[in-house]
């Protein structure tokens, strides 16, 4: 019940957290509630035993990419600029989008059903749970069939992440690079005057 | 030995779960950052050690549970270094960036937003 | 006595949420952020013992660290308006 209760709670403050960002006009603010909307999103996924993908969303969400945002922001204005026109045609493709992934959720499994097509499968979850401790000598079930049994698929997402990463810095490192070199001019001419 | 131990630790949960309301409570109420500081910190510290305490409590004598106990200590021990930390280098960073502290009335505190500046960093001359 | 906690946590976090909304400086908003970090761990660890399983107390363990982490690289931010090598340390102040 108590658990209930807790994951309803913590999904409205997702909501509450996403409509501060859209309304707010200043960037730096939305940023910062981007980093609490993301520990929201942790928490929840932590009280629905999804552990692993908590930690990434706490990580990635509430670490890096606030980080990286406010990196980005550091080089333009801190301020949305106010629309000029309504968007009509981007809110109806927005509706329609939303629509279908609600429908989509509608045949998804119930949260934690154990006749769900994974958990009633008559072999698959039995000979992980078996076997994988012997083929793979990882403690962790789900470690083993992210790290072991599709280990190539993992190698190649954290490339991917790894080159966006150093793709990220390079063009931050650059820039900055030029803004000091200006920097020291600019000093260099104030004490000429 | 059961019975006293639950009870010692339903009121170091309900005593910190109080602090915890009563700081969020100052958080939303007090008039400024500075004094909101203050009421943050009695939650992140606070109600964190109370709290914690009755968890230690629980996870040694009801679940006999070491390894939670040794992590619940982690938790505590990093949170008392880290809590205080943040709240520092919040202020010091609010002080720099000219946030003027306002009593309860909404008035400035300080003459001009040059004095607020140098509250953070004492150590230097006067401008 | 875990299920009185949880309630707890949770109303501090919808107060702190209000407080992030509400502003009004950028400082305060990283305030309640900072403050829901550490509510965070706090339910993760009471949550563990409701439901009987305190074996994610690790992750609570993780997240107080990245919670510091991520709150003083945003303050550094904001005294330097920079996150990088520090170059303008010495010429602003």
């Amino acid at each position: 019940m108590t658990e209930q209760i807790v994951i309803v709670t913590l999904l409205t403050f997702l909501v509450i957290s996403v409509v501060g960002i859209i309304v707010l006009r200043n960037l730096l603010a939305a940023v910062i509630l981007l980093g609490l909307y993301s520990l929201v999103a942790a928490g929840a996924f932590v009280v629905m035993d999804a552990v692993d993908v908590a930690f990434t969303e706490a990580a990635v969400g509430a670490g890096i990419s606030t980080i990286l945002l406010l990196g980005a922001l550091s080089y333009t204005t801190h301020v949305q600029k106010p629309q000029k026109h309504n968007n009509y045609a981007a809110l109806l493709f927005v509706t329609v989008t939303g629509a279908l992934l609600i429908y989509g959720s509608l045949d998804l499994p119930g949260y934690g059903s154990a006749t769900s097509p994974v958990q009633a499968h008559p072999e698959v979850g039995r000979r992980f749970i078996d076997e994988s401790i012997l083929e793979t000598g990882v403690p962790n079930i789900v470690t083993s069939v992210l790290a072991s049994y599709r280990g190539y698929d993992t190698l190649g997402e954290t490339a991917v992440v790894f080159t966006a990463g150093i793709a990220v810095l390079s063009l931050l490192g650059r820039r900055r690079r030029l803004t000091r070199d200006e920097h020291s001019n600019s000093t260099d001419e104030e004490d000429l005057v | 030995m059961l019975f006293i131990v639950n009870t010692l630790s339903w009121i170091l949960i309900l005593v910190g779960s109080v602090f915890l309301v009563a700081g969020a409570v100052g958080l939303i109420r007090m008039p400024d950052l500075y004094t909101r500081l203050h009421a943050a910190s009695v939650t992140d510290t606070g109600a964190m050690i109370l709290l914690l305490s009755g968890l230690m409590l629980q996870a040694a004598f009801v679940f006999q549970n070491p390894l939670a106990l040794i992590k619940l200590f982690l938790i505590l021990f990093f949170t008392l270094f880290t809590a205080p930390t943040a709240s520092h280098a919040l202020a010091k960073t609010a002080l720099l960036g000219k946030l003027m502290p306002k009593d309860s009335a909404g008035n400035d505190l300080l003459p001009s937003a040059d004095h607020v500046r140098q509250l953070a960093d004492s150590s230097r001359p006067d401008p | 006595m875990f299920t009185a906690a949880t309630l707890a946590i949770l109303a501090t976090m919808l107060l702190t949420i209000v407080r992030a909304l509400l502003g009004p400086s950028i400082y305060d908003r990283i305030l309640a952020v900072n403050s829901f970090g550490t509510k965070t761990v706090l339910l993760i660890a009471v949550f563990g013992f409701l439901t009987g399983r305190p074996d994610f107390l690790d992750i609570a363990l993780v997240y107080a660290l990245v919670n510091f982490v991520g709150t003083i690289a945003v303050l550094k931010f904001f005294e330097y308006d920079d996150l990088g090598s520090g170059a303008y340390q010495d010429d602003d102040f």
